[in-house]
């Protein structure tokens, strides 16, 4: 035990092991709402939507918008949290209509060009609409404090997304595993030309699934956007992180990007104590770790 | 005397006319332009910063211009966009050089960028201009002849910052930086310049977040059991207004105090509105300063001069930024370097600039001191307050000369001398 507290001075510090559980656990809350639309993508229409982060920031920037025009009201913030991914949703459903539907069937490669030039495009156009300068919403006044957990500060704002993260992950098991609509995504993940050949609709259906990934996407960067800057660049950043989570919990496993998430949220917090200064790679070590015991990911199936 | 015959007459006004002519030519053409090529990031993130920057570029031509140019001619700036990517701005260097055959290269905003661009220029022999970037490697450790940096480098706002940090009643210290080297280099800088000032200072706690991180949160739970009584942080953009964000509900800044040179800046404040870290140090260009003002009587009809510019220009948010100010500064500082050497021809400009001169602007004195071909302006640090509307403002503006802070001309030498050293090997 002398040993432990020697190397580790935080091990008996009972309220600051729980507040970095607090604080890994929002994290991964966060990460699950910016990843899990990317998995269901992918899952659903083997496109890696590299366009999943202009997705996020559009969400964010739509929030800036829609709060500046909503009345001054302490019901607006929430009104724009509901409206701002629809907004994205809509861009998505244009996107998958206009340009995915022609590339589903060819080369992987290719799709990812797509999705890649589309990174570009959506950036000068949020660059063009918005400006480069850095914008922000401002939290509700009620959740703007602070409420004491374990006797420590924390922002209750981060309570909300704790709150509302597990109930979109329920939403959605909901959806999929008690809904036709979900019965046919899951299957469509398993076997799409069976799926046709039984006389569903699967370009519909494909255009329903891009649209409601584009949604979680854009409820992942309305919900984020108080806690951020809204800048360009956004995209980028939250590419990579949402990329790892998805592919660690296994691509187009929602359940395994929820595990994924929290597991990359608690690592993280407890790798910043423990190794203050490789905390950059940590997120990259674990991929790799995953990979190599795993290479489908921790939920994922290996491709036949 | 024979009066000339008419044929000979009529030959003497044609070659007279003949003579004149050309010169009639020169007097009404253009003369032709001094050419710069000017290097930057004009896509992406980096335009929050680039855009005020190259409209204060384009206000100072102007005026110079308008004023009859320099040796005559007038300044042109021929922009290209290098993506944030040091291979894209070598690249485009080499096609202004060799193509578009400029004078002189110019710009940066990327660190990387600008070490890349210098390197090159000093390969080609051409003069470089290091107008926006900040890092102190381009004129100290890769100091070369062939660049001069006209604005700010990290080294005098960091001390700056650290000598104001020294007079706190403060001795345990942490830090929060991106990991890059940047942050690391920063840091470097403000804790050995600390602790020279104060040496009873202690550093107990370092957060080493990477570049564009978006949730601190476990960052910041760990500072706030760490048991400092100061940060310092080099988080900058769009990251240190999510990391103030994300720690404020935390109440970090009433419990340790905050020294965080880039959050003084209207860019980082105006979005952060009542948000805003109270009681931060920043190192801000604080325009708007009733005190600055009146230490500097024509910084208020400067500031008039430009937003009406920038708003002319569309700039979505005309107020004067650092990079406006860099902009403009930089034009003149580059036209003062050409107008003393009375030449555009290279060696000449370097000659002038390696004996250094001074220049006063809307803010104060510049100083380019010529043993680094270094730009040494004035400092300012101040702190962060709510005025009456409710607005984040820095007050309390104190004004440092950078050359009372910045390394000397000998430490200088030491560092090119220990940067050789390591080359070798």
């Amino acid at each position: 035990m002398d040993f432990l507290t020697g190397l580790f001075p935080w091990i008996t510090n009972g309220p600051l092991i729980l507040i970095q559980v607090m604080s890994g656990l929002s994290v991964g809350m966060f990460l699950f709402l910016v990843s899990v639309g990317m998995s269901l993508i992918f899952g659903v229409t083997r496109i890696v939507n590299l366009a999943h982060g202009s997705f996020y920031m559009v969400g964010a920037y739509l929030m800036v918008t829609l709060v500046e025009l909503l009345p001054e009201h302490s019901m607006s913030f929430w009104g724009a949290l509901v409206l701002a991914p629809f907004g994205v949703a809509a861009l998505g459903g244009v996107i998958e209509m206009t340009l995915l539907r022609r590339i589903y069937h060819r080369d992987p490669l290719l799709q990812l060009i797509l999705t890649f030039g589309l990174i570009l495009v959506i950036g000068t156009l949020v660059l063009l609409a918005w400006g480069p300068d850095n914008k922000s919403v401002s939290r509700p006044e009620a959740l703007a404090g602070s409420v004491r957990v374990f006797g420590q500060p924390f922002p209750s704002y981060y309570l909300v997304v704790l709150a509302l993260a597990p109930v979109v992950a329920i939403g959605l098991w909901l959806i999929f595993y008690r809904t036709r609509w979900g019965m046919l995504i899951r299957a469509a993940t398993v076997d799409r030309e069976m799926l046709g050949a039984l006389g569903v609709d699967v370009a519909t259906l494909y255009t329903q699934v891009f649209l409601f990934g584009s949604w979680l996407a854009g409820l992942g960067g309305a919900l984020s956007a108080p806690t951020v800057a809204v800048a360009l660049g956004m995209d980028g950043d939250v590419l990579t992180t949402a990329f790892v989570v998805v592919v660690i919990g296994g691509l187009g496993s929602f359940a395994g990007t929820f595990i994924s998430a929290l597991l990359v949220g608690e690592l993280q917090s407890f790798g910043i104590l423990i190794f203050p200064s490789v905390s950059i790679v940590l997120l990259f070590l674990i991929m790799a770790v995953v990979l190599i015991v795993r290479p489908w990911g921790l939920l994922g199936h290996p491709e036949e | 005397m024979r009066p000339r015959s008419p044929r000979v007459l009529a030959a003497a006004v044609a070659t007279v006319l003949g003579l004149v002519t050309p010169s009639v030519d020169l007097a009404t053409a253009q003369p032709k332009p001094i050419r710069i090529g000017e290097i930057n990031s004009y896509s992406g993130v980096a335009t929050v910063y680039t855009f005020p920057y190259k409209e204060g570029l384009a206000l100072a031509t102007k005026e110079i211009n308008d004023a009859g140019g320099v040796l005559g001619r007038p300044l042109e700036f021929i922009h290209r966009d290098d993506k944030l990517k040091p291979d894209e701005a070598v690249k485009a260097a080499r096609e202004l050089v060799l193509q578009d055959k400029v004078d002189f290269l110019a710009g940066c905003i990327s660190s990387g960028v600008g070490l890349a661009i210098s390197a090159y220029a000093k390969d080609a022999k051409v003069l470089y201009f290091a107008t926006h970037c900040q890092t102190s490697r381009l004129t100290w450790d890769d100091g070369h002849p062939y660049i001069a940096h006209t604005t700010n480098n990290v080294n005098q706002y960091v001390r700056v910052a650290a000598r104001k940090a020294s007079t706190l009643p403060i001795t345990k210290w942490a830090n929060i930086s991106p990991d890059y080297e940047y942050g690391h280099n920063m840091w470097e800088e403000f804790s050995t310049y600390l602790k020279k000032l104060k040496p009873d200072v202690q550093f107990i706690h370092q957060s080493w977040p990477k570049l564009g991180e978006s949730d601190h949160s476990s960052y910041i739970t760990a500072l706030l059991q760490s048991g400092a009584e100061g940060i310092f942080t080099s988080l900058w953009g769009a990251q240190s207004i999510a990391f103030v964000k994300q720690a404020r509900p935390f109440g970090l800044f009433e419990k340790m105090r905050y020294v965080a040179p880039s959050v003084g800046n209207p860019d980082e404040l105006d979005p952060l509105g009542k948000e805003a870290p109270v009681g931060a140090i920043v190192t801000p260009f604080a325009w708007y300063d009733a005190g600055l003002q009146k230490r500097h009587p024509q910084l208020e009809g400067w500031t008039k001069k430009w937003i009406e510019w920038a708003k002319a220009k569309g700039l979505k948010d005309p107020q004067p930024k650092l990079g406006a100010s860099w902009g403009y500064a930089s034009a003149y500082i580059i036209a003062e370097a050409i107008k003393r050497a009375k030449t555009t021809e290279t060696d000449k400009v370097i000659a002038v600039l390696s004996e250094g001169f001074d220049m006063d602007f809307p803010w104060g004195k510049v100083i380019m001191r010529g043993c680094d071909q270094q730009a040494l302006p004035p400092q300012w640090i101040g702190v962060v307050k709510l005025d009456a509307q409710g607005k984040p403002i820095a007050t309390e503006i104190e004004e440092i000369q950078g050359k009372e802070v910045v390394r000397s001309c000998d430490e200088v030498k030491e560092l090119r001398a220990a940067a050789a050293a390591k080359q070798k090997k």
